[in-house]
Protein backbone atom coordinates (compact mmCIF):
# COMPACT_ATOMS: atom_id res chain seq x y z
CA UNK A 1 0.00 0.00 0.00
CA UNK A 2 1.35 3.44 -0.89
CA UNK A 3 2.12 6.18 1.62
CA UNK A 4 -1.09 7.10 3.53
CA UNK A 5 -2.45 10.60 2.90
CA UNK A 6 -4.54 10.65 6.08
CA UNK A 7 -3.86 8.63 9.19
CA UNK A 8 -6.11 8.50 12.25
CA UNK A 9 -4.59 7.07 15.41
CA UNK A 10 -6.96 6.22 18.26
CA UNK A 11 -9.05 9.29 17.55
CA UNK A 12 -11.80 10.34 19.95
CA UNK A 13 -14.25 13.23 19.54
CA UNK A 14 -16.49 14.47 22.33
CA UNK A 15 -19.55 16.72 22.17
CA UNK A 16 -21.26 18.79 24.82
CA UNK A 17 -24.60 17.27 25.64
CA UNK A 18 -26.20 20.56 26.65
CA UNK A 19 -25.45 24.24 26.57
CA UNK A 20 -24.29 24.56 30.17
CA UNK A 21 -20.93 25.05 31.72
CA UNK A 22 -19.74 21.67 32.99
CA UNK A 23 -22.46 19.76 31.19
CA UNK A 24 -21.51 16.13 30.58
CA UNK A 25 -19.72 15.30 27.37
CA UNK A 26 -20.45 12.29 25.26
CA UNK A 27 -17.94 10.63 23.01
CA UNK A 28 -19.32 10.31 19.50
CA UNK A 29 -16.02 8.74 18.50
CA UNK A 30 -14.18 6.76 21.15
CA UNK A 31 -11.27 5.12 19.44
CA UNK A 32 -10.98 5.01 15.67
CA UNK A 33 -7.83 4.29 13.71
CA UNK A 34 -7.44 4.16 9.97
CA UNK A 35 -4.98 4.77 7.15
CA UNK A 36 -6.22 6.19 3.91
CA UNK A 37 -4.01 5.78 0.84
CA UNK A 38 -4.18 7.86 -2.33
CA UNK A 39 -6.77 6.41 -4.67
CA UNK A 40 -8.33 4.24 -1.98
CA UNK A 41 -12.11 3.98 -1.89
CA UNK A 42 -13.05 3.30 1.67
CA UNK A 43 -16.57 2.44 2.76
CA UNK A 44 -17.69 3.09 6.34
CA UNK A 45 -20.45 0.96 7.85
CA UNK A 46 -22.03 0.76 11.27
CA UNK A 47 -25.41 1.24 12.88
CA UNK A 48 -27.11 4.59 13.43
CA UNK A 49 -25.21 6.56 16.02
CA UNK A 50 -22.02 4.54 15.55
CA UNK A 51 -20.16 7.75 14.76
CA UNK A 52 -19.97 7.51 10.97
CA UNK A 53 -20.84 11.15 10.25
CA UNK A 54 -18.59 12.36 13.06
CA UNK A 55 -15.77 10.37 11.47
CA UNK A 56 -16.36 12.05 8.10
CA UNK A 57 -16.37 15.52 9.64
CA UNK A 58 -13.16 14.70 11.47
CA UNK A 59 -11.56 13.61 8.20
CA UNK A 60 -12.78 16.86 6.62
CA UNK A 61 -10.96 18.82 9.32
CA UNK A 62 -14.19 20.41 10.58
CA UNK A 63 -13.96 18.55 13.90
CA UNK A 64 -10.72 18.57 15.85
CA UNK A 65 -10.17 15.36 17.85
CA UNK A 66 -10.18 15.56 21.64
CA UNK A 67 -7.78 12.67 21.86
CA UNK A 68 -5.65 10.66 19.48
CA UNK A 69 -3.93 12.02 16.42
CA UNK A 70 -4.78 12.98 12.86
CA UNK A 71 -1.89 13.12 10.41
CA UNK A 72 -2.76 14.67 7.10
CA UNK A 73 -0.59 15.13 4.01
CA UNK A 74 -1.06 18.40 2.10
CA UNK A 75 -4.35 17.31 0.54
CA UNK A 76 -7.74 18.94 0.25
CA UNK A 77 -10.53 17.03 1.91
CA UNK A 78 -14.13 17.94 1.27
CA UNK A 79 -17.48 16.66 2.37
CA UNK A 80 -19.89 16.44 -0.55
CA UNK A 81 -22.41 18.96 0.77
CA UNK A 82 -25.36 20.30 -1.16
CA UNK A 83 -26.63 23.88 -1.00
CA UNK A 84 -23.93 25.12 1.38
CA UNK A 85 -24.59 28.76 2.30
CA UNK A 86 -27.54 29.17 -0.08
CA UNK A 87 -29.52 32.39 0.50
CA UNK A 88 -33.22 32.53 -0.35
CA UNK A 89 -33.42 35.90 -2.01
CA UNK A 90 -30.46 35.45 -4.32
CA UNK A 91 -30.54 34.12 -7.86
CA UNK A 92 -29.34 30.64 -8.76
CA UNK A 93 -26.27 32.21 -10.34
CA UNK A 94 -25.33 34.23 -7.23
CA UNK A 95 -25.94 31.22 -5.02
CA UNK A 96 -23.72 29.07 -7.21
CA UNK A 97 -20.89 31.59 -6.82
CA UNK A 98 -21.45 31.98 -3.06
CA UNK A 99 -21.64 28.26 -2.45
CA UNK A 100 -18.63 27.56 -4.66
CA UNK A 101 -16.57 30.10 -2.71
CA UNK A 102 -17.63 28.51 0.57
CA UNK A 103 -16.62 25.10 -0.73
CA UNK A 104 -13.14 26.39 -1.47
CA UNK A 105 -13.23 27.42 -5.12
CA UNK A 106 -11.74 30.70 -6.26
CA UNK A 107 -14.06 33.30 -7.78
CA UNK A 108 -12.48 32.85 -11.21
CA UNK A 109 -12.78 29.06 -11.08
CA UNK A 110 -16.44 29.19 -10.22
CA UNK A 111 -17.19 31.85 -12.87
CA UNK A 112 -15.59 29.57 -15.47
CA UNK A 113 -17.85 26.74 -14.43
CA UNK A 114 -21.15 28.62 -14.32
CA UNK A 115 -22.04 27.45 -17.83
CA UNK A 116 -21.44 23.84 -16.83
CA UNK A 117 -23.51 24.32 -13.65
CA UNK A 118 -26.36 25.85 -15.63
CA UNK A 119 -26.30 23.00 -18.11
CA UNK A 120 -26.02 20.18 -15.58
CA UNK A 121 -28.72 21.59 -13.31
CA UNK A 122 -31.16 22.00 -16.24
CA UNK A 123 -32.48 25.19 -14.66
CA UNK A 124 -32.70 27.22 -17.87
CA UNK A 125 -34.09 30.71 -17.29
CA UNK A 126 -34.69 29.93 -13.62
CA UNK A 127 -30.93 30.24 -13.10
CA UNK A 128 -31.35 34.03 -12.95
CA UNK A 129 -34.39 33.85 -10.63
CA UNK A 130 -34.22 33.89 -6.82
CA UNK A 131 -34.03 30.37 -5.46
CA UNK A 132 -37.02 31.08 -3.22
CA UNK A 133 -39.05 30.45 -6.40
CA UNK A 134 -37.50 27.00 -6.92
CA UNK A 135 -39.10 23.63 -6.29
CA UNK A 136 -37.34 21.17 -3.99
CA UNK A 137 -36.12 19.25 -7.02
CA UNK A 138 -34.67 22.36 -8.64
CA UNK A 139 -32.85 23.26 -5.42
CA UNK A 140 -31.32 19.79 -5.21
CA UNK A 141 -30.25 19.99 -8.86
CA UNK A 142 -28.54 23.33 -8.32
CA UNK A 143 -26.97 22.14 -5.06
CA UNK A 144 -25.62 18.99 -6.63
CA UNK A 145 -24.33 20.75 -9.74
CA UNK A 146 -22.37 23.23 -7.61
CA UNK A 147 -21.06 20.56 -5.24
CA UNK A 148 -19.76 18.55 -8.19
CA UNK A 149 -17.59 21.45 -9.32
CA UNK A 150 -15.39 21.06 -6.28
CA UNK A 151 -12.66 18.53 -6.94
CA UNK A 152 -10.96 17.72 -3.66
CA UNK A 153 -8.13 15.19 -3.36
CA UNK A 154 -10.26 13.29 -0.89
CA UNK A 155 -14.01 13.23 -1.43
CA UNK A 156 -16.13 12.45 1.62
CA UNK A 157 -19.66 11.24 0.96
CA UNK A 158 -22.34 10.83 3.60
CA UNK A 159 -25.02 8.48 2.25
CA UNK A 160 -26.09 10.61 -0.68
CA UNK A 161 -24.99 9.26 -4.03
CA UNK A 162 -27.81 10.62 -6.11
CA UNK A 163 -30.46 13.31 -5.70
CA UNK A 164 -33.63 14.59 -7.30
CA UNK A 165 -36.33 12.93 -9.37
CA UNK A 166 -35.81 9.62 -11.18
CA UNK A 167 -34.11 11.16 -14.23
CA UNK A 168 -31.80 13.39 -12.29
CA UNK A 169 -30.95 10.56 -9.90
CA UNK A 170 -29.68 8.61 -12.85
CA UNK A 171 -27.68 11.56 -14.07
CA UNK A 172 -26.25 12.68 -10.71
CA UNK A 173 -25.49 9.11 -9.69
CA UNK A 174 -23.54 8.42 -12.85
CA UNK A 175 -21.67 11.73 -12.63
CA UNK A 176 -20.59 10.88 -9.11
CA UNK A 177 -19.63 7.31 -9.97
CA UNK A 178 -17.59 8.67 -12.86
CA UNK A 179 -15.79 10.99 -10.46
CA UNK A 180 -15.14 8.14 -8.01
CA UNK A 181 -13.89 5.77 -10.67
CA UNK A 182 -11.70 8.53 -12.08
CA UNK A 183 -9.20 7.83 -9.31
CA UNK A 184 -10.32 10.24 -6.58
CA UNK A 185 -9.72 9.05 -3.04
CA UNK A 186 -13.14 8.48 -1.48
CA UNK A 187 -14.57 7.82 1.94
CA UNK A 188 -18.17 6.74 1.62
CA UNK A 189 -20.59 6.29 4.50
CA UNK A 190 -23.53 4.04 3.65
CA UNK A 191 -26.14 1.64 4.94
CA UNK A 192 -26.49 -0.06 1.58
CA UNK A 193 -24.37 -3.13 0.91
CA UNK A 194 -24.99 -2.87 -2.81
CA UNK A 195 -23.65 0.70 -2.98
CA UNK A 196 -20.64 -0.19 -0.86
CA UNK A 197 -19.80 -3.12 -3.13
CA UNK A 198 -20.24 -0.96 -6.19
CA UNK A 199 -18.10 1.93 -5.00
CA UNK A 200 -15.54 0.76 -2.45
CA UNK A 201 -12.40 -1.34 -2.43
CA UNK A 202 -12.18 -1.61 1.35
CA UNK A 203 -14.49 -1.17 4.32
CA UNK A 204 -14.22 0.12 7.87
CA UNK A 205 -16.78 -1.09 10.36
CA UNK A 206 -17.33 1.11 13.40
CA UNK A 207 -19.50 0.42 16.42
CA UNK A 208 -20.14 2.74 19.39
CA UNK A 209 -17.42 5.04 18.12
CA UNK A 210 -14.76 2.34 17.90
CA UNK A 211 -13.27 0.78 14.82
CA UNK A 212 -14.15 -2.90 14.83
CA UNK A 213 -12.70 -4.11 11.57
CA UNK A 214 -10.90 -2.70 8.56
CA UNK A 215 -10.31 -4.81 5.46
CA UNK A 216 -11.57 -6.13 2.14
CA UNK A 217 -15.21 -5.44 1.27
CA UNK A 218 -16.50 -9.03 1.42
CA UNK A 219 -14.67 -9.90 4.62
CA UNK A 220 -15.92 -6.89 6.59
CA UNK A 221 -19.49 -6.97 5.24
CA UNK A 222 -19.61 -10.71 6.04
CA UNK A 223 -18.43 -10.19 9.60
CA UNK A 224 -20.77 -7.22 10.07
CA UNK A 225 -23.85 -9.22 9.09
CA UNK A 226 -22.75 -12.24 11.10
CA UNK A 227 -22.51 -10.12 14.27
CA UNK A 228 -25.46 -10.83 16.65
CA UNK A 229 -26.68 -7.23 16.99
CA UNK A 230 -27.29 -6.94 13.26
CA UNK A 231 -29.74 -9.84 13.30
CA UNK A 232 -31.50 -8.18 16.23
CA UNK A 233 -31.58 -4.79 14.59
CA UNK A 234 -33.08 -6.02 11.33
CA UNK B 1 1.58 24.82 5.24
CA UNK B 2 3.68 26.49 2.55
CA UNK B 3 3.81 30.23 1.91
CA UNK B 4 2.07 30.41 -1.46
CA UNK B 5 -0.69 28.07 -0.29
CA UNK B 6 -1.42 30.34 2.66
CA UNK B 7 -1.41 33.43 0.46
CA UNK B 8 -3.80 31.68 -1.93
CA UNK B 9 -6.08 30.85 0.97
CA UNK B 10 -6.05 34.44 2.16
CA UNK B 11 -7.03 35.70 -1.27
CA UNK B 12 -9.75 33.11 -1.36
CA UNK B 13 -11.11 34.39 1.96
CA UNK B 14 -11.02 37.97 0.70
CA UNK B 15 -13.09 36.91 -2.32
CA UNK B 16 -15.49 35.03 -0.08
CA UNK B 17 -15.94 37.97 2.31
CA UNK B 18 -16.50 40.45 -0.51
CA UNK B 19 -19.00 38.29 -2.35
CA UNK B 20 -20.83 37.41 0.87
CA UNK B 21 -21.09 41.11 1.68
CA UNK B 22 -22.55 41.76 -1.74
CA UNK B 23 -24.92 38.80 -1.27
CA UNK B 24 -25.98 40.07 2.15
CA UNK B 25 -26.78 43.56 0.86
CA UNK B 26 -28.48 42.22 -2.22
CA UNK B 27 -30.64 39.79 -0.22
CA UNK B 28 -31.57 42.53 2.22
CA UNK B 29 -32.59 44.77 -0.66
CA UNK B 30 -34.95 42.19 -2.09
CA UNK B 31 -36.56 41.41 1.25
CA UNK B 32 -38.62 44.61 1.25
CA UNK B 33 -40.67 46.73 -1.15
CA UNK B 34 -38.57 49.86 -0.82
CA UNK B 35 -35.28 47.99 -0.77
CA UNK B 36 -32.30 50.33 -0.81
CA UNK B 37 -34.40 53.28 0.33
CA UNK B 38 -34.60 51.75 3.78
CA UNK B 39 -30.88 52.31 4.21
CA UNK B 40 -31.77 55.99 4.40
CA UNK B 41 -35.34 55.96 5.73
CA UNK B 42 -34.67 53.79 8.76
CA UNK B 43 -31.91 55.94 10.28
CA UNK B 44 -33.81 59.09 9.30
CA UNK B 45 -36.86 57.89 11.21
CA UNK B 46 -34.67 57.06 14.17
CA UNK B 47 -33.17 60.56 14.10
CA UNK B 48 -36.67 62.02 13.86
CA UNK B 49 -37.69 60.28 17.08
CA UNK B 50 -34.71 61.64 19.01
CA UNK B 51 -35.24 65.07 17.53
CA UNK B 52 -38.87 65.02 18.64
CA UNK B 53 -38.04 63.93 22.18
CA UNK B 54 -34.91 65.93 22.90
CA UNK B 55 -35.30 69.06 20.80
CA UNK B 56 -39.06 69.59 20.57
CA UNK B 57 -40.39 68.10 23.80
CA UNK B 58 -37.48 68.49 26.22
CA UNK B 59 -36.22 71.60 24.43
CA UNK B 60 -32.47 71.02 24.49
CA UNK B 61 -30.54 74.19 25.26
CA UNK B 62 -27.63 72.91 23.17
CA UNK B 63 -26.56 75.27 20.40
CA UNK B 64 -26.58 73.73 16.94
CA UNK B 65 -28.61 70.88 18.38
CA UNK B 66 -29.82 69.43 15.09
CA UNK B 67 -26.40 68.96 13.46
CA UNK B 68 -25.05 67.88 16.85
CA UNK B 69 -27.68 65.13 16.98
CA UNK B 70 -27.32 64.14 13.31
CA UNK B 71 -23.55 63.66 13.47
CA UNK B 72 -23.78 61.81 16.78
CA UNK B 73 -26.51 59.45 15.67
CA UNK B 74 -24.89 58.73 12.30
CA UNK B 75 -21.63 57.66 13.90
CA UNK B 76 -23.44 55.84 16.69
CA UNK B 77 -25.81 53.86 14.48
CA UNK B 78 -22.91 52.57 12.42
CA UNK B 79 -21.21 51.29 15.57
CA UNK B 80 -24.41 49.87 16.95
CA UNK B 81 -25.39 47.96 13.83
CA UNK B 82 -21.87 46.53 13.45
CA UNK B 83 -21.95 45.30 17.05
CA UNK B 84 -25.45 43.89 17.04
CA UNK B 85 -25.26 42.25 13.58
CA UNK B 86 -21.64 41.17 13.87
CA UNK B 87 -22.15 39.97 17.44
CA UNK B 88 -24.76 37.40 16.40
CA UNK B 89 -23.07 36.40 13.17
CA UNK B 90 -21.33 33.20 14.28
CA UNK B 91 -24.29 32.07 16.35
CA UNK B 92 -26.64 32.55 13.40
CA UNK B 93 -24.30 30.64 11.09
CA UNK B 94 -23.59 27.66 13.35
CA UNK B 95 -25.20 25.37 10.78
CA UNK B 96 -22.67 26.49 8.20
CA UNK B 97 -19.80 26.28 10.68
CA UNK B 98 -20.68 22.60 11.14
CA UNK B 99 -20.75 21.94 7.41
CA UNK B 100 -17.64 23.52 6.00
CA UNK B 101 -14.20 24.36 7.23
CA UNK B 102 -13.94 28.15 7.19
CA UNK B 103 -12.47 30.66 9.63
CA UNK B 104 -15.43 31.70 11.81
CA UNK B 105 -14.16 35.29 11.80
CA UNK B 106 -15.43 35.64 8.23
CA UNK B 107 -19.05 35.74 9.41
CA UNK B 108 -18.92 38.84 11.66
CA UNK B 109 -16.59 40.50 9.15
CA UNK B 110 -19.23 40.20 6.42
CA UNK B 111 -21.85 41.83 8.66
CA UNK B 112 -19.49 44.66 9.60
CA UNK B 113 -18.64 45.34 5.96
CA UNK B 114 -22.30 45.28 4.93
CA UNK B 115 -23.16 47.78 7.66
CA UNK B 116 -20.19 49.93 6.66
CA UNK B 117 -21.36 50.09 3.04
CA UNK B 118 -24.72 51.36 4.27
CA UNK B 119 -22.95 53.81 6.56
CA UNK B 120 -21.09 55.33 3.61
CA UNK B 121 -24.41 56.24 1.99
CA UNK B 122 -25.75 57.77 5.18
CA UNK B 123 -22.51 59.67 5.76
CA UNK B 124 -22.75 61.11 2.25
CA UNK B 125 -26.27 62.28 2.97
CA UNK B 126 -25.23 63.72 6.33
CA UNK B 127 -22.41 65.73 4.79
CA UNK B 128 -24.77 67.07 2.12
CA UNK B 129 -27.25 68.15 4.79
CA UNK B 130 -24.50 69.85 6.79
CA UNK B 131 -23.28 71.77 3.74
CA UNK B 132 -26.81 72.87 2.95
CA UNK B 133 -27.34 74.09 6.50
CA UNK B 134 -24.23 76.23 6.80
CA UNK B 135 -21.42 73.88 7.84
CA UNK B 136 -19.18 74.01 4.77
CA UNK B 137 -16.41 71.52 3.92
CA UNK B 138 -13.08 72.45 5.45
CA UNK B 139 -9.44 71.41 5.72
CA UNK B 140 -9.95 69.26 8.83
CA UNK B 141 -11.92 66.81 6.67
CA UNK B 142 -8.52 65.24 6.04
CA UNK B 143 -8.66 63.87 9.60
CA UNK B 144 -12.08 62.30 9.12
CA UNK B 145 -10.84 59.01 7.55
CA UNK B 146 -8.58 58.51 10.57
CA UNK B 147 -11.50 58.95 12.96
CA UNK B 148 -13.71 56.63 10.91
CA UNK B 149 -10.99 54.00 10.62
CA UNK B 150 -10.51 53.91 14.40
CA UNK B 151 -14.25 53.58 14.84
CA UNK B 152 -14.28 50.68 12.37
CA UNK B 153 -11.54 48.89 14.31
CA UNK B 154 -13.34 49.49 17.60
CA UNK B 155 -16.70 48.31 16.23
CA UNK B 156 -15.09 45.23 14.69
CA UNK B 157 -13.26 44.46 17.93
CA UNK B 158 -16.44 44.70 19.99
CA UNK B 159 -18.34 42.64 17.41
CA UNK B 160 -15.65 39.92 17.34
CA UNK B 161 -15.57 39.57 21.12
CA UNK B 162 -19.36 39.20 21.24
CA UNK B 163 -19.47 36.96 18.17
CA UNK B 164 -16.96 34.66 19.87
CA UNK B 165 -19.02 34.38 23.06
CA UNK B 166 -22.66 34.45 21.95
CA UNK B 167 -22.63 30.81 20.65
CA UNK B 168 -21.73 29.64 24.16
CA UNK B 169 -23.96 32.08 26.03
CA UNK B 170 -26.87 32.94 23.70
CA UNK B 171 -28.43 34.74 26.70
CA UNK B 172 -26.02 37.60 26.00
CA UNK B 173 -28.46 38.68 23.29
CA UNK B 174 -30.83 39.99 25.95
CA UNK B 175 -28.10 42.07 27.51
CA UNK B 176 -26.44 43.47 24.40
CA UNK B 177 -29.34 45.73 23.43
CA UNK B 178 -29.55 47.15 26.95
CA UNK B 179 -25.84 47.75 27.22
CA UNK B 180 -25.83 49.48 23.83
CA UNK B 181 -28.69 51.72 24.98
CA UNK B 182 -26.81 52.75 28.12
CA UNK B 183 -23.63 53.21 26.14
CA UNK B 184 -25.39 55.56 23.74
CA UNK B 185 -26.36 57.88 26.58
CA UNK B 186 -22.90 57.67 28.13
CA UNK B 187 -21.29 58.57 24.82
CA UNK B 188 -22.95 61.96 24.43
CA UNK B 189 -24.90 61.03 21.33
CA UNK B 190 -28.19 62.77 22.10
CA UNK B 191 -27.02 65.21 24.75
CA UNK B 192 -23.63 66.71 25.52
CA UNK B 193 -21.53 65.33 28.34
CA UNK B 194 -20.47 68.76 29.62
CA UNK B 195 -22.35 68.23 32.85
CA UNK B 196 -20.28 65.18 33.78
CA UNK B 197 -18.47 65.94 37.06
CA UNK B 198 -14.73 66.53 36.74
CA UNK B 199 -13.46 63.35 38.52
CA UNK B 200 -15.46 61.18 36.15
CA UNK B 201 -14.31 62.89 32.97
CA UNK B 202 -11.04 60.99 32.94
CA UNK B 203 -12.99 57.74 32.66
CA UNK B 204 -15.38 59.08 30.07
CA UNK B 205 -12.39 60.04 27.95
CA UNK B 206 -11.58 56.33 27.65
CA UNK B 207 -14.90 55.61 25.98
CA UNK B 208 -13.88 55.34 22.32
CA UNK B 209 -17.30 56.29 20.99
CA UNK B 210 -17.47 59.50 23.05
CA UNK B 211 -14.03 60.55 21.83
CA UNK B 212 -14.70 59.59 18.21
CA UNK B 213 -18.08 61.31 18.08
CA UNK B 214 -16.59 64.42 19.62
CA UNK B 215 -13.82 64.39 17.01
CA UNK B 216 -16.38 63.87 14.25
CA UNK B 217 -18.46 66.83 15.41
CA UNK B 218 -15.37 69.00 15.66
CA UNK B 219 -14.41 68.22 12.08
CA UNK B 220 -17.83 68.37 10.43
CA UNK B 221 -19.27 71.30 12.37
CA UNK B 222 -16.47 73.53 13.63
CA UNK B 223 -13.43 72.82 11.39
CA UNK B 224 -11.65 71.81 14.59
CA UNK B 225 -8.76 69.33 14.50
CA UNK B 226 -9.24 66.24 16.69
CA UNK B 227 -7.51 65.85 20.06
CA UNK B 228 -4.73 63.61 18.76
CA UNK B 229 -3.61 62.24 22.13
CA UNK B 230 -7.16 61.24 23.08
CA UNK B 231 -7.51 59.71 19.63
CA UNK B 232 -4.27 57.75 20.06
CA UNK B 233 -5.46 56.31 23.38
CA UNK B 234 -8.73 55.29 21.80
CA UNK B 235 -6.89 53.75 18.83
CA UNK B 236 -4.85 51.61 21.23
CA UNK B 237 -7.95 50.47 23.09
CA UNK B 238 -9.61 49.62 19.78
CA UNK B 239 -6.62 47.68 18.50
CA UNK B 240 -6.40 45.72 21.75
CA UNK B 241 -10.09 44.83 21.51
CA UNK B 242 -9.69 43.87 17.86
CA UNK B 243 -6.76 41.60 18.66
CA UNK B 244 -8.57 40.07 21.64
CA UNK B 245 -11.68 39.38 19.57
CA UNK B 246 -9.72 37.80 16.72
CA UNK B 247 -7.77 35.67 19.16
CA UNK B 248 -10.93 34.54 20.98
CA UNK B 249 -12.66 33.50 17.78
CA UNK B 250 -9.63 31.58 16.53
CA UNK B 251 -9.27 29.97 19.93
CA UNK B 252 -12.93 28.95 20.23
CA UNK B 253 -13.55 27.89 16.62
CA UNK B 254 -12.95 24.15 17.23
CA UNK B 255 -15.57 24.27 19.96
CA UNK B 256 -18.39 25.86 17.94
CA UNK B 257 -18.70 22.67 15.94
CA UNK B 258 -19.20 20.68 19.10
CA UNK B 259 -21.99 22.76 20.60
CA UNK B 260 -25.35 21.00 20.90
CA UNK B 261 -27.83 21.92 18.18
Amino acid sequence: MSEPIITLENVGVAFNARLRAGSPRFWALEDVSLRLARGQRLGVIGRNGAGKSTLLRTLAGILVPDRGRVVRAAVSCQLLSLSVGFMHHLSGRDNAILSGLMLGLRRREIENRLAAILEFSELGDFFEQPISSYSTGMLLRLGFSVAMQVEPDVLLIDEVLAVGDADFQQKSGSALRQRIQGGTTVVFVSHGDAQIRQVCDSVLWIEHGRSVMLGAVDTVLGAYHAAPHVAKAQ
Amino acid sequence: MTGPATARMRLHYVELVLFSTYAELRAERSRSYLGLLWWIIEPAMNMGVYYLVFAVILGSAQVDYVPFLLVGLTLWQWFKSCVSHGGYAIWVQLGLVRQVRLPAQLFPTVQILADSVKFVFILGLLVAILWASGYPPNLTYIALPVVLFIELIFAAGAAYVLAALVPFVPDLRFIIEQVLQVMMFLSGIVFALDRVPEPLRRWFALNPIAVLVDAGRGILMYARWPDWSALATVALISLALFAAGSWLIARLTPRYVKLPL
